[in-house]
């Protein structure tokens, strides 16, 4: 290798290096952290039951952390499952997420449909809840039933 | 292409994908409910027999729902002495027939035996909950009533196992 080669991969290492960091701290900036699942609990057959965003016990509630706006997309399953496929329907509407303050303190109604901007306090940190409703039918067997939300977090225009 | 450029494509290329990893990340949230397992006696309906003029025979039925999501294994606990009626006089064994059924009057499914106090009958999961009726059809022959005035009575005990 020459040593203008050399200078030159140099640079380029120094691009890289330079890069990557600035990535790392970008992951670091927005974080998130579940704190509760989504829990029907002990349901009877042909029954309907929602949880709300107010219902302490039984929402999901996930902690977002970082310091610029963030959009928050969510992939809502359609039913929960057993293990050999027997289903309860899921269903989501309009009011059944919200973001909180860390006290507790309600900073506005979101609808886990659409995509969803979130602004960070000075505190740097929210709390998503998420609520839902479960449809079982008078056919639904008895067993632990359980599905997964998945939550995407994209820096706005991104 | 210059080797100084193809280098720092090279890089770019290594870089690229951290930059891109930095602008979305996933979590997830788990659901869940448990359906509840369905499985009990309702009220019983008595099996009585009557006023019976002594040397007459006397029928009677009586049956108990059970309301279930789930298999069933049933069983006569006291075996050969179930439903056996004690009073002033000897102790009477109506003889009995027994079974399930969707109404309280009609048997689809009989027990296998009466006698024995290993299960009797065994019901499959149904499709949803259900409510069916376990009844027992007893008789006295002209030989039985044919003794000691007075009241009989007894227990008919029967064991419901999910299964």
């Amino acid at each position: 290798m020459t040593s203008r080669a050399g200078r030159e991969l140099l640079f380029a290492l120094l691009l890289a290096s330079w890069a990557m960091p600035a990535g790392a701290q970008t992951t670091k900036s927005v974080s998130i952290i579940p704190v509760q699942s989504l829990s029907f609990g002990l349901l009877l057959p042909g029954h309907r039951e929602s949880v709300r965003t107010s219902d302490v016990s039984r929402r999901a509630v996930v902690a977002l952390a970082g310091d610029d706006p963030v959009d928050v997309t969510l992939v809502l399953p359609t039913a929960m499952e057993t293990p050999t496929g027997e289903r309860i329907r899921l269903s989501f509407s309009a009011g059944d997420a919200a973001l909180l303050t860390t006290s507790g303190g309600t900073i506005s109604t979101l609808d886990p449909l659409q995509v969803n901007r979130v602004q960070f306090g000075n505190d740097r940190t929210v709390l998503f809840v998420l609520g839902g409703t479960a449809v079982t039918a008078a056919t639904t067997r008895p067993g632990h039933y359980t599905a997964r939300v998945a939550l995407l977090v994209n820096r706005p225009g991104t | 292409m210059n080797r100084s450029l193809r280098i720092v494509a090279a890089l770019g290329m290594l870089a690229l994908p951290a930059a891109a990893q930095a602008q979305s990340i996933t979590g997830s949230i788990a659901a869940s409910a448990d359906i509840a397992t369905v499985f009990s006696f309702g009220a019983p309906s008595p099996l009585n027999f009557g006023s019976v003029v002594p040397g007459a025979t006397a029928t009677a039925s009586g049956s108990i729902p059970l309301s279930r999501n789930v298999g069933v294994i049933y069983s006569l606990p006291d075996a050969a002495n179930t439903g056996e009626l004690t009073g002033p006089g000897p102790a009477i064994t109506p003889t009995y027939t027994c079974g399930v059924g969707t109404t309280s009057s009609t048997i689809v499914n009989a027990f296998s035996s009466f006698n024995g106090a290993a299960a009797v009958l065994t019901l499959p999961s149904p499709t949803g909950t259900l409510t069916e009726y376990v009844i027992f059809n007893g008789s006295l022959s002209a030989a039985q009533t044919n003794t000691v005035p007075g009241t009989y009575s007894g227990t008919i005990r029967v064991t419901a196992t999910a299964n």
